[in-house]
């Protein structure tokens, strides 16, 4: 990829808006692999890791992790947009809203006194949305939190100047092919698999839980096959539905889940 | 100089978890007021647990904190099965501590090499400390890749763990796993020993000393230990555990959007490991004594810049310990999972635990369904917060009159250093879930 820097090296920032910090700290869990990847770019801005950061510069490539929760968390965001070429979500939180946005259809002053038990006063905070609803980005790698080699491959195809690929098949589908017994079939768990998008090789079902969605949905998922799959276990949709609203509610209202209800009240 | 107000403002603290800043008012050469300011946005983690069924709580209570993730699991189901009155089994206590041990010595070898030791060395991240300390670098980062691993092959994942569930675990760790993972282990104990001797000869600045309250868990059994049923104070008091309630007394401040906390008695307090080796260090074994030896030759000092020693200290601590528990899983009998038989009811329960920076709190009751009701969790950083700002101000007053040597950026450095001892986890520490309106406290 072509530099803004002089020596030729991709400046680079690495943000978290509103989150638990996971996806920063995978990046730091590719240990060895980050220190040599430190060497091909220049990281000049990533606060969780330095203290003498750069924050106005031109950006070739920044990764955003989180949601949008407060008004400073737009700002900053419109600001990483406004000075990066290349502008990557990282986690589920930034992707689809992960858990902070699951309880969206709560005012935010009902959550505050519940919470604080007191009216908080100069307190910042918004419903909580993904910062994808808010600016445009190049790519997004999803997880809760992100997979270390997902990232690493995402960062080298970007620095080849191609596009990264990332799996579209869902969890169930690695699932299969890793041999497990079906957290449906044969246990009649509430497994969110089947709607889920891979890339974590299927990690919860291969430890004998059920899927809890934690990477948003798959692309176009066949909600009659899994209405009826669950319905032939006496797992009713909302049961499934609730849970996969955990990771990604305001897309997963987007894709139609309350018609998908139906009559079923929520709960 | 004298004369006039100035504000010293450190608008973004780098090299910490979490967003926060430091504001420090200065009138006629006098520090008048000094604010940690969390902007971390609120996530309300106690709105999203009402109502979920309890199978799901470790999965979104983990969530609160990256970094954290293990200690938070931990707690959280020893909360929900003392509230079912589940038993644990010896392999499930076991691995749960082998599960904290990974978090601590991959939490502590972040803290100290990554985040803090640039500052003794004098860079601004342990990326550019590679280039002249490659070698303690790249030890520094396959130890804290090995409290990854333990983790994984423990928890399931290295960050949120999906392995872990109430009354057990989905899928056992192999033998060969547990095999390699306590040979690694031994590997580590030399190199570190090595690093305690360099640490040994690092100056540790005094401008922030101040006489200060120690709390920790008294260890369950007689060793230094993680997991406790009773709160001790370096006063000499102590309470059970059930009673945290009316020991830990949170409050809230404008300028922040975490609470803060104090003691009954109105005492700002620290946790983490300091307070812990203050308590407990005379029960470490083996070359954690000799390393606590070796770095608090006169006791543990009332100065929060040695909390990275003792975070040091501890590590060996963790990495022989965690040979320990390698030694007592690999004898027992072999299975692929393990799963405790309980009944759904009605409940309430806590979990305390020494997570990595200090005690944490969880709480939860649920209904005869099985549906959380209530939830409490308190985080160590939430703790320490008042203490943060205590230090902050001793520093200060300290830095001011030695100001000539550095001027402003010298204050700043030092300032940040101090907030930095404490490695304060701000995701945590906002994420307090609190008691719902309703409940009685």
């Amino acid at each position: 990829m072509k530099s803004v820097s002089r020596n030729g090296k991709p400046k680079v920032g690495i943000f978290g808006l509103t989150g638990c910090a996971g996806d920063q700290l995978q990046i730091l869990n590719c240990e060895d692999d980050l220190l040599r990847l430190s060497e091909r770019v220049e990281i000049v801005d990533w606060v969780m890791v330095r203290s003498q950061n750069d924050h106005n510069c031109r950006l070739d490539l920044a990764f955003v992790e989180g949601v949008v929760a407060t008004q400073r968390d737009l700002a900053a965001l419109k600001e990483i947009r406004a000075r990066s070429r290349t502008l990557v979500a990282i986690g589920t939180c930034a992707v689809w809203g992960g858990l902070p946005a699951m309880r969206n259809d709560i005012p935010r002053d009902v959550l505050q006194k519940e919470v604080f038990r007191q009216d908080v006063v100069l307190m910042d905070t918004v419903e909580a949305r993904p910062a994808s609803d808010f600016v445009p980005f190049e790519y997004m790698i999803p997880g809760c939190p992100i997979e270390r080699h997902e990232f690493l491959k995402a960062v080298h195809a970007i620095m080849a100047g191609v596009s990264p690929e990332l799996p579209k098949v869902p969890v169930c589908w690695e699932c299969k092919t890793r041999e497990n017994l079906c957290r449906v079939v044969y246990f009649g768990e509430v497994c969110c698999g089947a709607m889920t998008r891979g890339g974590c090789q299927a990690r919860c079902p291969s430890h004998g839980v059920a899927c809890s969605g934690c990477r948003g949905p798959v692309e176009e998922p066949n909600f009659d096959a899994n209405i009826t799959m669950f319905k032939d276990r006496r797992i009713s949709w909302l049961e499934i539905a609730r849970r996969m609203e955990n990771f990604s509610a305001p897309v997963w209202f987007k894709m139609g889940l309350e018609q998908e209800v139906g009559g079923e009240e929520r709960h | 100089m004298k004369s006039g107000t100035r504000t010293i403002t450190i608008s973004h603290l780098g090299r910490i978890e979490g967003h926060g800043g430091v504001f420090v008012k200065v009138v006629g050469g006098s520090v008048r007021d000094v604010n940690l300011d969390i902007f971390e946005g609120s996530r309300y983690y106690e709105a999203l647990l009402k109502g979920k069924h309890f199978l799901e709580v470790q999965g979104i209570i983990t969530r609160v904190c990256a970094i954290c993730s293990s200690t938070h699991t931990v707690a959280a189901l020893n909360a929900l099965e003392n509230a079912l009155d589940v038993p644990r089994s010896e392999r499930i206590h076991r691995l749960r501590g082998l599960l904290v041990l990974g978090s601590t010595i991959e939490s502590h070898a972040l803290h100290v090499f990554a985040l803090a030791l640039p500052d003794f060395l004098g860079f601004d991240s342990v990326i550019a400390m590679a280039s002249k300390y490659r070698k303690e670098v790249t030890f520094a980062l396959r130890l804290k890749q090995l409290g990854n691993r333990i983790q994984e092959i423990v928890g399931g994942r290295a960050v949120h763990p999906v392995n872990t569930l109430v009354g057990g675990f989905g899928k056992l760790p192999a033998p060969a796993d547990l095999i390699r993972i306590r040979a690694d282990l031994a590997a580590q104990i030399e190199p570190l020993m090595e690093f305690v001797d360099l640490a040994a000869r690092i100056p540790v600045p005094d401008w922030s000393a101040r006489p200060l309250v120690h709390v920790a868990l008294r260890p369950y059994e007689e060793g230094f230990r993680f997991r406790g049923t009773s709160l001790c104070t370096s006063r000499g008091e102590e309470y059970p555990v059930s009673e945290y309630r009316e020991v830990v007394r949170e409050f809230t401040v404008e300028h922040s959007h975490a609470k803060h906390a104090a003691l009954a008695s109105g005492d700002t307090y620290v946790v983490g490991s300091l307070a812990r080796l203050r308590l407990w260090g005379h029960l470490l074994t083996g070359n954690a004594k000799q390393a606590f030896g070796r770095l608090f030759p006169e006791g543990v000092p009332d100065n929060i810049l040695w909390n990275t020693w003792a975070q040091l200290v501890e590590t060996v601590h963790c990495v022989e310990r965690g040979i320990e528990h390698c030694d007592l899983l690999l004898s027992m009998p072999q299975e692929k999972s393990e799963m405790v038989e309980y009944s759904v009811k009605a409940g309430r329960g806590i979990g305390a635990i020494e997570a990595p920076r200090g005690t944490l709190f969880h709480e939860y009751e649920i209904d005869a369904d099985g549906r959380v009701l209530f939830a409490n969790v308190i985080t160590p950083t939430a703790q320490n917060l008042a203490s943060v700002e205590r230090d902050l101000r001793i520093a200060a007053e300290h830095l001011l009159r030695l100001e000539v040597e550095g001027g402003t950026a010298k204050l700043k450095s030092g300032l940040e250093m101090v907030a930095r001892a404490y490695d304060p986890c701000i995701s945590c520490s906002v994420h307090v879930v609190r008691l719902p309106a309703d409940a009685d406290p």
